[in-house]
């Protein structure tokens, strides 16, 4: 009997401990998003003039709205397009155009201007299958004028084993869906 | 394994008749009850109640229910013997207007000359409809999740996402708003999430009991649409070593299963007993009637380990679980942006579609999840005194598509622990009429979270105090019951990098009554009303960003107040020899019930444009009929029908509200053969289900349309044969979606995205030794 209110009074405490004394835990910290892509930029060379637009969204989802810049350029120029993919959330800056290049085989980018007799876009790199990937390519503009351009990066990794990514847009699902107001003039 | 009588005395005495409470007469008492078979749970027909004392004896009747009448106040042994079993005695106390004593009785070496009784309350409120699903009934669940088992109780469905992960939705309720009381401690996980199964095994468990309604006095926050029990037995108390082995394989999908439990007791040891049980599950791709479905593998490896000791007087009992699994998330609902989810629902089936495959790969979750458990009761003058001591940790890592820092990190990792305690209190009954309880629940719990912000770290403290009185009179029994609950969420918010602590306090009192009245000993009607509450989630609170199952972005609204729920439930419950019906209707009003509402401007990300849903709160009700009947047309063939209807509506905005699942009835024919080539109680049986389309949607909130009504056919066969006298091997044979029906669910979140599971054939053999 003695032993057993001893056992009684001991789970109570031991209980009771483990409830209202705060347990040893971790602190919290600030939660950090393995592949976030904040900015989009798109490096339009022409000769030695570079030019730069960039869709930009540096608290991620969500909070302040992104900053987009409105895209110039002239007529009847081809331009030599390459992407680059940022993480600007993150000190210091993440470069995720190296995380594209490494998976190659699993990204494609798709360019769509609008109106389509705006720009023409001609992919300017291979994976290894052969199949593009977009980080460089060529921009021809064709017709003056004001319109879009979509840029979307399709992420198609293998299923089941099976390789999925078919110069289509049609497999996997999209990590980047952005467009840009895009001015084309004389 | 010995067989041994579960003896179930219901509403144990009373006077026989209203009118004479006035005017006491010493011989009117009467005594009546139930038995049961410990193991399968099924009533024992003709098994002989006899009280020693003066030879009056009774035989249970078909349904294993027996009433001896007209007995004198005293002291009395009641003995049941049937052939086959051990017998069992049971000291009786007969008073006027004595008290219920409503228990369940497994006791194994029984000595007629040292009568040792384990009882076992009814956990369940007096008033509530609760079901329990045991014995064969549960057998035929086995290798079922959970929540599939659970589907098998009227007025319980399921929210799905995909094949593999099925959460208990009670009267159109679900996630925080449904309770798992597991092994009676509170199962605390990540509940709130739609896609986030209860991480429990059901080998776990002996009986699964559904209490529907609000039960918030007697189990404190979230029991707002029902409370889901998970019970393991009583640890063996005496008797050799025995258990059971469970293997279960499945067409669909090639999944195994398989599940042992062995128990037993310490010679020389009188009281101790111990029991040690493992689950083991392997699944790969499922199949739908015109493709599988990529990455909807499974696995499982669970274990439990209990030990305790007791006796009439004292007892305490240590019990250890894990949980572990690893789940694949069907390939073709992954989407990237709303476009991604349109282009596949104008395709109309997954642009993915691969053949059986056994491996998992990303996305994925592995989940898993602990609990220790330590209870010590003591009974002292009628008193009693119980203490329940909780621990457990669940870890939850969900890994994406993406290959983040090569395939080390998860997308979203949650590190919850959560420790419980509970007393509880039974007074001595007040003028032999007045039974009840005091509780004190106190409950802690942190919570850390990594990867992409979804919801902030936090940690939370509860404490709970509750007082439930019964008073049994008669052919009435009333319960009463008050409970007040007090918490402090503590949130540790990170706004850019800086921290910004916030704490919140809630608090709220709830209240239940019920009433009983037995007819006669075959019809009783139930009435009660009872209140429940939760307090807003930290997900409802604090979410912001892109929900990616759910194509949205969803942000929490910091200012949300609790929800409240005022549940009036009533049952009628006929119990002939023929015929059976269990008619229940439900009426249940929340309270700032919280919901993610959808805005009308998108949110734009770098994704792409997702609509964007604010949690806000309203005044929903909930009401509903359940209606189970059972009709014996003969003694070998009966039918069974299961029938719900529910109907939800938005009373503040005057709209229907989403996800609330689509009225069904069900109709089952079973023949039981008896005894067919050694095999005993062989039983063939042919189930349709018909589930409505459901029509009661708001306008323009949804992706696609609810899917049309489905209905779906199983065949299943099953018996045992006996090897000896305490060894058997119970066999059973089904065929689920037996016409491999194309189907969607309303409630399955994949259902845009991919037909419901095909045709599943499933051989289950339990060995029993």
């Amino acid at each position: 009997m003695t032993h057993l209110r001893l056992s009684i009074v001991l789970t109570l405490l031991v209980g009771i401990t483990g409830t209202f004394s705060g347990c040893k835990k971790d602190d919290p910290a600030p939660e950090d998003e393995n592949e976030l892509i904040t900015t989009v930029r798109l490096k339009f060379t022409d000769g030695t003039n570079v030019q730069t637009f960039q869709w930009q969204d540096p608290d991620g989802d969500g909070g302040k709205a992104p900053t987009i810049q409105n895209v110039a350029l002239k007529i009847n120029k081809t331009y030599k397009l390459d992407v680059e993919l940022l993480d600007e959330s993150k000190m210091p800056i993440v470069d995720q155009t190296k995380e594209i290049t490494e998976k190659k085989d699993e990204h494609l980018f798709v360019f769509t201007p609008a109106p389509a007799s705006l720009l023409t876009y001609t992919y300017g790199d291979k994976d290894t299958k052969n199949f593009p990937i977009g980080l460089t390519g060529s921009v021809k503009t064709t017709a003056a004028g004001m319109g879009t351009l979509k840029v979307v990066l399709r992420h198609q990794p293998p299923v089941n084993g099976m390789a999925q990514k078919n110069g289509t847009a049609t497999p996997g699902s999209s990590d980047v869906d952005i467009t840009f107001n895009v001015a084309v003039t004389n | 394994m010995k067989k041994g009588l579960l003896v179930g005395l219901v509403g144990l005495l009373w006077q026989s008749s209203a009118l004479m409470a006035q005017t006491p007469n010493p011989c009117h008492c009467f005594l009546k009850g139930i038995i049961k078979d410990q193991d399968s749970g099924k009533p024992i027909a003709g098994a002989v109640v006899r009280i020693k004392e003066n030879g009056r004896f009774a035989i249970a009747n078909a349904d294993g229910r027996y009433v001896i009448e007209k007995l004198c106040q005293g002291q009395y042994t009641l003995e049941c013997k049937m052939v086959g079993y051990k017998p069992t005695s049971v000291p009786l106390s007969l008073e006027h207007d004595a008290v219920e004593e409503s228990f369940a009785l497994s006791e194994e070496e029984i000595h007629l000359q040292d009568v040792e009784i384990t009882a076992r309350k009814v956990e369940a409120p007096l008033a509530q409809t609760a079901t329990t699903l045991q014995g064969p009934q549960l057998d035929q669940t086995r290798g079922q999740t959970l929540g599939e088992a659970l589907k098998n109780i009227t007025g319980v469905t399921t929210l799905q996402t995909g094949t593999s992960i099925a959460k208990p939705v009670i009267h159109g309720l679900h996630s925080n708003r449904v309770l798992i009381m597991n092994n009676g401690v509170r199962q605390e996980g990540q509940q709130w999430g739609s896609e986030h199964a209860p991480e429990i095994d059901p080998f776990v468990a002996k009986r699964l009991t559904v209490v529907k309604g609000a039960a918030g006095v007697r189990y404190g926050s979230d029991a707002v649409g029902g409370v889901v029990l998970v019970e393991p037995d009583e640890l063996p108390n005496g008797g050799k070593i025995n258990g059971e082995l469970n293997t279960v394989g499945f067409s669909n999908g090639w999944q195994g299963v398989v599940s042992g439990l062995v128990q037993g007791s310490v010679n020389n040891w009188k009281g101790f007993g111990w029991r040690v049980q493992g689950t083991l599950k392997n699944g790969g791709n499922v199949a739908t009637p015109a493709y599988h479905l990529a990455n909807t593998g499974v696995r499982e490896r669970n274990f439990s380990v209990a030990m305790g000791y007791r006796n009439a007087q004292r007892g305490a009992e240590v019990f250890y679980s894990q949980f572990s699994t690893i789940l694949g998330i069907f390939a073709g609902a992954h989407i990237g942006n709303v476009s991604d989810l349109l282009a596949v629902l104008k395709n109309g089936e997954p642009f993915v579609q691969t053949d059986f495959y056994r491996q998992i790969e990303r996305p994925y979750q592995d989940i898993n999840h602990n609990l220790l458990k330590v209870k010590a009761f003591y009974n002292f003058k009628n008193q009693r005194l119980t203490l329940t001591f909780g621990r457990q940790h669940n870890y939850r890592a969900e890994y994406d598509l993406h290959g983040p820092q090569a395939a080390t990190r998860p997308g979203l990792l949650f590190n919850i622990t959560t420790f419980t305690n509970d007393l509880i209190y039974e007074h001595q009954p007040i003028a032999g009429k007045i039974t009840g309880q005091i509780g004190l629940s106190g409950l802690y719990q942190y919570n850390l979270s990594d990867g992409r912000p979804l919801i902030p770290d936090f940690d939370q403290r509860n404490l709970g105090l509750f007082v439930i009185e019964r008073y049994i009179r008669t052919r009435w029994e009333w319960e009463m019951g008050l409970r007040y609950d007090a918490r402090q969420l503590d949130v540790y918010q990170f706004v850019g990098r800086v921290l910004n602590p916030r704490q919140h306090r809630f608090q709220s009192f709830s209240g239940t009554a019920g009433v009983v009245y037995n007819a006669n000993s075959q019809l009783s009607a139930r009435f009660n009303v009872g209140t429940a509450w939760r307090p807003p989630n930290v997900n409802e609170l604090y979410s912001n960003g892109v929900h990616h199952g759910a194509a949205a972005f969803e942000k929490g609204d910091a200012t949300l107040q609790p929800e409240t729920a005022l549940n009036a439930t009533a049952s009628l419950t006929y119990n002939a020899r023929r015929l059976k019906v269990e008619m229940g209707f439900y009426r249940n009003l929340i309270d700032n019930y919280i919901y993610a509402k959808p805005q009308p401007e998108p949110i734009l990300t770098i994704r792409g444009a997702f609509p964007y849903f604010q949690y806000v709160q309203t005044r929903a009700v909930f009401a509903g009929i359940d209606l189970t009947t059972e009709y014996a047309f003969s003694a070998k063939f009966k039918h069974q029908a299961k029938l719900s209807y529910l109907r939800a509506y938005d009373q503040q905005n005057d709209d229907f509200l989403v996800l609330i699942p689509a009225n069904r009835s069900e109709n089952t024919l079973n023949y039981n053969f008896g005894t067919i080539l050694k095999s005993h109680d062989t039983f063939v049986s042919l189930t349709h289900l018909w589930v409505a389309e459901q029509r009661r949607v708001p306008p323009n909130s949804d992706f696609a349309p609810p899917p049309p009504a489905y209905h779906l056919w199983t065949v299943q066969t099953g018996g045992t044969f006996k090897v000896s006298k305490s060894r058997a091997l119970d066999w059973g044979l089904s065929v689920q979606n037996a016409l491999n029906t194309p189907y969607r669910d309303y409630l399955n979140r994949f259902r845009y995205f991919a037909l419901d599971q095909g045709r599943n054939v499933s051989l289950r053999l339990k060995w029993i030794f």
